[in-house]
């Protein structure tokens, strides 16, 4: 039988992956290549330099270091690097922007920034799921 | 010690004519569209509403301060509130305690955490490179 991930552990899509679909995950995530799809967790995402993606990113923490298209809900934090350059609307109660990133699209940050999120166009946060068997 | 240039070029924030200004003037005509350039540096500390709020100066709003305006500066520092459109021809910077309800366009923005920002946000170096057309995933790798 296939044991549980440890909450802290790191899944990794690395450069040369590309990746299109749903995706969950517990703990944390890091992606360094191509991603196109749902992104649904609450935990830490990271996004490496060179990543792209296009996606519906909902989860506890994003760390954005590459490229990105779509909409952003943090139920903490998200942090946008130097290096960060993103395309979307963006909800959390906390944000931190690095000196030389790159943004374009609608912020709503502070303490009551998920209150409104199941009403308006972003996207509803989802649970982290398990992967049907 | 270097002593400092008696000039300094700015731009009018309605018509963006370049201007060049004594170091230490606090307005100026603007010969494009004949209207007074404010280029002083100016701080926000109580409630101030006004239709705009134009100098090509740094603006800071206090913790105490609250500005309702059409925003257009050099360098903008919220440690307050700011309700309206804000451009800033360099950067803006808001604090933990600040509020910034509007758009903001500007080529640096720094958010330190705990601060509010609700509006449409552009800024960064790279914006010419989030028009270019993005290249599709694969779709023989799809793990869906």
């Amino acid at each position: 039988m296939a044991e549980a991930p440890k909450p802290d552990s790191t899944t990794i899509l690395a450069s040369d992956c590309s990746f299109k679909g749903e995706m969950s995950f517990e703990g944390s995530m890091r992606i360094d290549g191509r991603f196109e799809g749902k992104i649904g967790s609450k935990g830490r995402l990271a996004v490496g330099k060179g990543a792209h993606l296009t996606a519906d990113v909902t989860v506890g923490q994003a760390n954005i270091d590459g490229n990105l298209k779509g909409n952003i809900v943090a139920a903490e934090r998200v942090e946008l690097t130097s290096s960060a350059v993103v395309a979307a609307d963006l909800r959390a109660p906390k944000l931190v922007v690095a000196e030389g990133a790159t943004f374009v699209g609608n912020v709503h940050v502070g303490p009551d920034a998920l209150k409104g999120a199941e009403k308006s166009e972003f996207v509803v946060p989802m649970a982290a799921t398990p992967i049907k068997k | 010690m270097g002593k400092l240039p008696d000039k300094r070029l700015v731009r009018c924030p309605r018509c963006e004519t370049p201007l060049e200004v004594s170091r230490n003037a606090k307005s100026t005509l603007c010969p494009g569209c004949h209207q007074n350039v404010r280029t002083e540096d100016d701080a926000v500390d109580t409630y101030c509403a006004r239709r705009e709020f134009f100098t090509e100066g740094e603006v800071t709003v206090g913790k105490k301060g609250v500005l309702i305006a059409e925003v257009r500066v050099v360098r903008l520092v919220v440690q307050g509130e700011v309700k309206g459109t804000v451009q800033a021809r360099e950067s803006v910077v808001v604090a933990k305690t600040g509020r910034v309800y509007g758009d903001i366009r500007t080529p640096v923005l720094s958010v330190e955490a705990g601060a509010q920002v609700t509006g449409r946000c552009e800024f960064g170096p790279g914006l010419a490179q989030l028009r270019a057309p993005e290249p599709a995933v694969d779709a023989g790798v799809s793990a869906a």
